[in-house]
């Protein structure tokens, strides 16, 4: 069975869904016996929805007009 | 966009009386389905114990496949297969290939539509319908595209749902096809697209159904008044299959229609269902919670997993399917789940119809959803993430602007402004200095637009000059920051291992969410802060990731997974509470 430290390494895929069958099982059984892996998964999983979720970085409408004013009055002055 | 939108409500439902009557629709040929596929396909013989559902099935079909329209049957057939190899539907493939008759019959224009409006319905635009209509088809074709997708999407749910067995070995194997990339800056309203058809008359039969069952005459049906028969046959199913409460009730399958098209990113058909559910009683703030999260207080155990499941059928992804054996644990009987799956199936029909269609909302929407959206449940559902297009969206812009059409570079400037400045404000964490970025990147990217050919995605490239530009003006601004690939966190481990809470977003709101988002990833280590914004918050694939950074795709990966784990750590002590903090 995997140690942890392996589990830790490769539960990447596994997070996305998209690991390979075989390492998936191995995965899985790993998480069978282990609580600590399953709730580093659980809590990984819920911080990429919260991360995915928030708006924090997103563009104000008036600082997104303001980039292409500026960019295309300079890209007008480069002909 | 105002109440008065809102449709008169003729009458609200009440979901105890309202049992199926078969008012005025009428039944097709019982042979239909022999006629069509030659047997009638394991796909409805899975469902013999709700004759009235396929027979609601049936007449979709007769209506949309069947009869003669403004599309020829073997154009439907390559749209129905279309939307098989793009949701990888073997049983929908094997039953709608023609040996390619039908995919030569389906033009390249058509094959990218179908696969949008059924993968990515919500960034379904003008510029698509546009597309199709320059290609010689009218606004009737047109709406019989849309039917037919919409179609498709209910055939293959059915089948993801039911896994029937397959009734021909198909005459070519499957032939998957890549998923658009998302756009995440699409406009959600940009509808109608369709010219609004001569209505049809106040005593069309399907319209007293529809004010009788759900209280109005949607919009969604006014818009196809030049398809009476579809109208007939969408109306009848919503009578035959959501509307009897023999077996799943009335409110539980108006609730998995809301939850589809919440996990569809559909505004129109969540604010359609908002107002169904109100009309059968459920309270305002159940119905919002159960549109963005299935959390509502008074849900029960049964129902959390009713709607968990339905909502998996919304897009098929492997190791995340429909579980049967989950339902029955949970104590639903077999006509409970067959009703459960036609009803998921019927909702995917009608959010790939109003996507296709555009048709405005009849309420005010409680909450605009947008292409971003379809990342909710990222992790579970949506497998866009990893799916490399292999046509470039922009490349015809680019073209244009190294012909010198200034214009066009305007235009790529507008789609790509909001996905850089999220990924440099959350390199530089400040938002003049992630506007200056911002602006020198796009004009580094115009100087340098005649270099580029295309061996990468426009995107890729424009955000790896973002990146370097940020790159620079961090080394500029922390000299002591290490910004080098060199330094090597290898001594982390996950020390926080305390259970989070079921729910934690509900811990918080969602300006304290974004503030401790915003905190956490200004902490990260330079490289892994850079891999992280640009898989979850600027949803780049893993490629496309690796590509913009010059990583190997399992580098990037390691990166990624890193910058999570350190994610989770800083937030973890926010989020393994049980308890409500107060702001």
């Amino acid at each position: 069975m995997l140690s942890c430290a392996e589990f830790l390494a490769e539960f990447g895929d596994y997070l996305e869904t998209t690991a390979e069958p075989g390492l998936r099982a191995r995965l899985e059984e790993h998480l069978h016996e282990c609580k600590t892996c399953c709730v580093i998964v659980d809590s990984t999983r819920k911080t990429i929805q919260i991360v995915t979720d928030s708006d924090c970085f997103n563009l104000p409408d008036t600082v997104g007009e303001s980039i292409v004013t500026e960019v295309m009055g300079r890209v007008r002055q480069k002909s | 966009m105002s109440d008065d939108w809102a449709p008169t409500l003729y009458w609200l439902p009440n979901p105890v009386m309202d049992t199926a009557t078969t008012r005025g629709a009428p039944r097709v040929a019982q042979d239909l389905l022999v006629r069509l596929y030659g047997r009638v396909p394991n796909l409805f013989r899975l469902q013999n114990e709700l004759p009235k559902v396929v027979e609601a099935e049936e007449q979709l079909i007769h209506a949309i496949l069947q009869k003669e329209g403004w599309l020829s049957r073997d154009v439907k057939y390559g749209l129905l297969s279309t939307v098989a190899r793009a949701r990888r539907n073997k049983y929908c493939w094997s039953l709608h290939s023609r040996g390619g008759a039908e995919q030569s019959a389906c033009s390249s224009v058509l094959e990218r539509a179908a696969v949008k409006l059924a993968s990515t319905g919500c960034t379904f635009s003008a510029e698509d319908v546009g597309s199709i209509l320059r290609s010689g088809f009218d606004v009737e074709s047109l709406l019989d595209v849309i039917l037919t997708v919409s179609l498709g999407q209910l055939l293959c749910t059915l089948s993801e749902a039911l896994g029937p067995e397959l009734d021909f070995e198909p005459t070519t194997p499957l032939d998957p096809l890549p998923l658009p990339e998302l756009e995440l800056d699409a406009s959600p309203d940009a509808g109608p697209f369709l010219t609004a058809p001569a209505r049809r008359s106040f005593d069309f039969a399907p319209y007293a159904t529809l004010r009788d069952t759900i209280g109005f005459i949607a919009n969604l049906f006014h818009a196809q008044g030049s398809h009476p028969d579809a109208i007939e046959a969408e109306v009848n199913a919503i009578e035959q299959i959501v509307v009897p409460e023999e077996h799943l009730g009335r409110t539980q399958k108006e609730t998995i229609f809301l939850v589809l098209a919440a996990a569809n990113a559909n505004t129109y058909c969540v604010a359609l269902q908002s107002r169904v559910l109100a009309a059968l009683g459920i309270p305002e703030d159940d119905i919002r919670q159960l549109a963005v999260s299935l959390k509502p207080a008074s849900l029960s155990a049964a129902d959390l997993v009713l709607y968990e499941e339905a909502r998996k059928l919304s897009w098929p992804v492997s190791g995340n399917e429909f579980l049967t054996e989950r339902l029955r644990s949970a104590g639903f009987s077999t006509t409970q789940i067959l009703e459960a799956c036609a009803t998921a199936a019927l909702g995917n029909l009608f959010t790939t119809l109003q996507f296709g269609i555009g048709c405005v909302p009849d309420f005010t929407p409680q909450r605009v959803f947008t292409s971003k959206d379809l990342y909710r449940f990222a992790v579970q559902v949506r497998p866009i993430s990893d799916v490399v297009a292999p046509d470039d969206p922009d490349a015809e812009l680019v073209r244009q602007t190294q012909s010198g059409n200034k214009a066009a570079f305007e235009e790529l400037v507008r789609r790509h402004n909001r996905r850089i400045f999220g990924t440099l404000a959350g390199m530089v964490g400040d938002l003049d200095d992630a506007r200056d970025a911002s602006q020198e990147a796009f004009l580094k990217a115009f100087e340098n637009i005649r270099r580029f050919e295309g061996r990468s995605k426009f995107s890729t490239w424009l955000t790896s000059i973002a990146v370097n530009t940020a790159t620079e003006m961090l080394r500029r601004r922390k000299p002591t920051e290490s910004l080098d690939d060199a330094t090597i966190e290898d001594d982390f481990r996950p020390r926080q291992v305390q259970q989070w809470a079921r729910d934690p977003e509900d811990l918080l709101s969602a300006t304290q969410r974004n503030a401790l988002v915003r905190e956490a990833v200004s902490r990260l280590p330079y490289k892994y802060r850079v891999a992280v914004l640009l898989r979850d918050i600027s949803q780049f694939s893993t490629e496309d990731a690796a590509a913009t950074l010059g990583l190997s795709v399992p580098a990037l990966k390691a990166r990624v997974l890193r910058g999570r784990l350190m994610l989770r750590e800083s937030l973890a002590v926010h989020f393994t509470h049980s308890e409500k903090l107060n702001a």
